[in-house]
């Protein structure tokens, strides 16, 4: 809809046309931002261009290709549904476009998936997998359901009631146990008692990512109604991805802002830092080594909350009523900084793309799952960086990204050690 | 004629499978429009077509490999490096193949020497980064952070900063160009030796064959690897600051600083620029086109709206807001100096300094020319000229005065007369007319004045930049020459007998007038039947 009515609903690509037909092709949403370029090294952010260069691989393309989608100009085939998904929706593009302009791209990249799936042409074969797990399984794994808290230790104390719920996610919950307990341990090591909920399911994050938004918004409801109906104040999560899902995606499904969930969403990052500013929790045993933060992108500039919008588009593209977009600006971006530089011992180097302009590991999104070669590849880019600067470990805020640096990291016989921030907070608490 | 197969698999066999592509989703990825600069006007509806095939060399050899097979098999091309310059650089013909040259990003840096050798792939912001590491600058032109070093040198390339560093083709040293037909020349000090570090090289200076005054769009070969002129800066780092979208350089305000003044008038305003040429001080001066306050202050599209709106032709008229950047090149007291003639200049004319944030959002690493379509959508510089500054006042007052009767569907920008500074320290004068429009309203008003604005610079005798193929040459040539068409297309001739580069430019917007049906009642010179 170029003028007229218009919203931010991403499951109708025509909310979308304006933005597509104003991509100027600056390739803001490619290149790191040019204050911080540092030169012929490490300059771009967008993963998926970086990979496989053509045009049309870079927002600027699957604007151009979108907006021929929605005009019936463009037949599905291979390659279309490659440009669509062999991309981490990792928001880099969202930010850079939206340092100068007003435009929606982040949102046109997942409405353009629903389309697919709308059409019948989408998801890719590998996440219809995934999906079938989620349903039978309610784990993306399709490991058993019986089997989600078996990460529990005798020595984690759970409350039956609390204040908080650890919403711990499939991947803390199965593969990565080092999480779960590690931020469980936290909780009880700062005094703040936590309850889980009574049959926790897969948040749909995958769903939603791949386009399959009437499930996802099914996993969104259902997921919703059992964290009100436990009673807690604040649903913490240890997954930088599911911390998206939960604070950006379940409203935009459900058509309400992050607000009137009824629920905080906060992930471990945000709730430590707090406790170490109050002083309720001391960072006290030397970790020694020199790391390497990144920026999970959920966490970082994809977090900021959702607001619902509706209204219309008139003369010069100006909306009404008027609309605070999200730039990625209010992302958590310092409190892991902060929380990491408080461990003694730490010493932290930055990678030349940090924050906002950081390069996504590659793994969220759909990416693994049906381009594993090009996950691995954006993995592989980003531990070169690190090496760069000489870190001997990387840091990261989300199991996807951990599991994937860990895997090509095993791959390329590197040493350089990945870890999540739990496990190190865990060590400077418990040595 | 479509690309054949068998031309399709000589190409594949120079850059390998992964490079080339002529699938329909590869190719729409490579539109023009609608969105960018120039694009959704006419000209981009009616002269731009999706490629026929996309290919990415790697290296020269490549490259020359290309041209070659694409004169053996008349298949038409265009050199492609960020796809920034809206329609003018993309496709115009069915089947075309598009050289998109973003894997050549070949660096090199002489620090002793002061040049970097850059592929075409390189942009301005890692050059400038580059540059900056070392104790060096260059200018990062108008076109922004985002341009090709290469495109932009041999197109634009200008900025406030060429106040002082002089305009782009003075700093273009050693060249590789492949002509159209696939030799590969080289030019300045390669045409002798393999050191690109001079401009100069035997003969007539081929610089010309380049870029003319601003750029062939890519109708003259390809030029893939240039050294670039770097120039000493001061010894401080600018630093990063800020989260997106507020990110900015904070200066060593000891040895650089911007400032801004209030004038009582433009005339002050000039004065002040001849003022400080004459004083040889200042490392960038301009003056600012007002609704660039208003974007910098907004937060978003309808917060500029809120305050441009309130703006009337009485304010316009009356706020003279000049910029001025100084160096401290060789020590802080030459800061300090500059600051204090600038200040007795300012203040003798009338003028005064206001509080001006001691960091750079622009010019030096981020022209941030993608800020231009926050307002409307829709952006294109009509003109610029570079002669003297007497000659640009009246070149952007005459323009504001023509630009009223096509507004709408222009942006009203009340009288504000664009963008002039000073060149090479006073020794030229520069203006430059933007204009703005909602692409999503009939913008064949927009096309009108593009093309009105080239009669009125042969009826009020300004000498624009924008020749060759930026207006119909057989409209400029005869007013320019007289016979300046005739020899541009006997060059053309000479250098593509194929026609094979990027045709039909340089005489596409003469077809352009002719294929649009609202443009012909404006064609009033005499042009024959286009080829």
């Amino acid at each position: 809809m170029l003028k007229g009515k218009v919203s931010l609903d991403v499951s109708n690509l025509d909310n979308f046309e304006y933005d597509m037909s104003k991509c100027i092709k600056c390739k803001g949403c490619y290149w790191v931002d040019h204050i911080y370029m540092s030169g012929v090294d490490f300059s771009t952010r967008c993963p998926s261009a970086t990979r496989y260069m053509f045009d049309s691989y870079g927002a600027y393309g699957k604007m151009r290709i979108g907006l021929a989608m929605l005009e019936g100009r463009m037949e599905y085939s291979d390659e279309l549904l490659k440009t669509l998904y062999a991309c981490t929706l990792c928001g880099a593009c969202d930010v850079g476009c939206k340092r100068n302009l007003d435009l929606e791209i982040e949102l046109s990249l997942e409405a353009l998936r629903i389309k697919a799936v709308q059409d019948g042409k989408g998801p890719m074969p590998a996440h219809k997998k995934v999906a079938k797990k989620i349903t039978e399984k309610h784990n993306r794994f399709g490991s058993p359901h019986q089997n989600r808290n078996k990460w529990l230790t005798k020595d984690i104390k759970v409350a039956a009631k609390a204040d908080v719920l650890y919403f711990v996610g499939c991947s803390a919950a199965y593969v990565n146990p080092e999480i779960s307990r590690a931020t469980a341990k936290i909780l009880n090591a700062a005094g703040t008692p936590f309850m889980l909920m009574p049959d926790e399911w897969c948040c749909g994050n995958v769903l939603y990512s791949v386009g399959m938004i009437d499930e996802a918004r099914e996993l969104a409801k259902r997921n919703v109604e059992a964290m009100r109906k436990t009673g807690a104040k604040t649903l913490l999560v240890s997954c930088a991805e599911g911390y998206r899902t939960w604070k950006v995606d379940y409203p935009k499904m459900l058509n309400i802002s992050t607000d009137e969930l009824g629920f905080k969403v906060v992930h471990l990052t945000e709730l430590v830092d707090e406790l170490i500013k109050k002083e309720a929790l001391k960072l006290t045993k030397p970790v020694d080594i020199r790391l390497t933060y990144h920026d999970s992108c959920s966490l970082s500039r994809l977090s900021e909350p959702w607001t619902p919008w509706k209204g219309e588009r008139g003369k010069w593209g100006m909306i009404s009523p008027g609309l605070e977009r999200r730039r990625g600006t209010n992302g958590v971006y310092q409190q892991p900084r902060d929380i990491l530089k408080a461990i003694p011992g730490v010493e932290l180097v930055e990678m030349v793309r940090m924050k906002e302009n950081a390069f996504c590991c590659g793994a969220g999104r759909g990416t693994q799952e049906a381009f594993p070669d090009f996950a691995a590849w954006a993995a592989g880019q980003r531990l070169f960086e690190a090496k760069t600067v000489g870190a001997e470990a990387l840091v990261a805020t989300c199991p996807w990204c951990k599991d994937n640096f860990t895997r090509v990291a095993k791959q390329n016989g590197d040493d350089l050690k990945i870890y999540d921030i739990s496990e190190l907070i865990l060590a400077a608490i418990e040595g | 004629m479509a690309i054949s197969k068998g031309a399709y698999r000589v190409l594949e066999t120079i850059v390998g499978e992964e490079y080339i592509s002529s699938d329909p989703v590869v190719c729409e990825g490579y539109r023009s429009g609608p969105g960018g600069y120039e694009a959704g006007l006419g000209y981009e509806r009616v002269m731009t077509k999706i490629p026929g095939c996309v290919i990415l060399p790697l290296t020269t050899e490549e490259v020359q490999k290309i041209v070659r097979a694409c004169n053996r098999y008349k298949i038409p091309y265009v050199p492609y490096s960020t796809g920034w310059y809206g329609p003018r650089s993309h496709c115009h013909v069915e089947d075309e193949l598009l050289i998109d040259l973003k894997r050549m990003v070949d660096f090199e840096i002489d620090e002793k020497h002061l040049y970097a050798v850059v592929g075409s792939g390189v942009i301005y912001s890692q050059l400038q980064e580059e540059a900056m590491k070392r104790g060096c600058y260059i200018i990062v032109g108008g076109g922004g952070s985002q341009c090709s070093a290469i495109a932009n040198m041999i197109g634009d390339g200008w900025s406030p900063l060429s106040y002082r560093i002089g305009l782009p083709h003075r700093r273009i040293l050693g060249t590789e160009l492949i002509l159209p037909d696939g030799e590969l020349v080289e030019m300045g000090s390669l045409a002798v030796q393999d050191d690109p570090f001079w401009g100069e090289g035997f003969g007539p200076d081929l610089r010309g064959l380049l870029r003319g005054f601003t750029g062939l769009r890519g109708c003259m070969g390809i030029v893939t690897k240039m050294a670039i002129k770097l120039l000493p800066f001061q010894p401080e780092r600018l630093k990063p600051t800020g989260i997106s979208p507020h990110t900015a350089l904070e200066l060593p305000t000891n040895r650089v600083k911007w400032i801004n003044f209030t004038m009582p008038s433009k005339e002050a305003m000039k004065d002040a620029m001849f003022e400080m040429a004459r004083a040889e001080i200042g490392a960038g001066v301009t003056k600012v086109p007002i609704f660039w306050r208003a974007i910098a202050k907004a937060s978003c599209k309808e917060e500029y709206w809120d305050i441009w709106s309130k703006e009337s032709e009485e304010t316009i008229s009356g706020f003279h807001l000049l910029r001025v950047l100084l160096v401290g090149f060789g020590s802080e007291e030459q800061l300090e100096y500059e600051e204090r003639v600038l200040n007795d200049i300012i203040t003798e004319l009338g003028g005064e300094a206001r509080r001006t944030r001691p960091t750079d959002e622009s010019w030096f690493k981020n022209a941030d020319s993608a800020g231009m379509w926050l307002m409307c959508g829709g952006y294109v510089s009509v003109d610029y000229v570079i002669e003297t500054l007497e000659h640009a006042l009246p070149h952007g007052e005459n323009y504001a005065e023509l630009k009223k009767k096509f507004t709408p569907p222009l942006m009203p920008d009340y009288g504000d007369p664009g963008w002039f500074q000073s060149f090479e320290l006073g020794h030229q004068g520069y203006s430059e007319f933007l204009v703005y429009w909602d692409p999503d309203e009939n913008t064949d008003g927009v096309d009108h004045f593009y093309l009105e604005t080239s009669k009125e610079n042969i009826r009020k005798r300004f000498y624009t930049s924008l020749l060759g193929p930026h207006q119909p040459l057989y409209l400029t040539g005869p007013a320019y020459g007289p016979n300046y068409h005739k020899w541009l297309l006997a060059v053309k001739d000479e250098f593509d007998p194929n026609f094979l580069s990027h045709p039909p430019v340089p005489l596409a917007h003469d077809e352009f007038v002719e294929k649009a049906e609202w443009m012909r009642p404006m064609k009033d010179w005499e042009s024959p039947k286009l080829p």
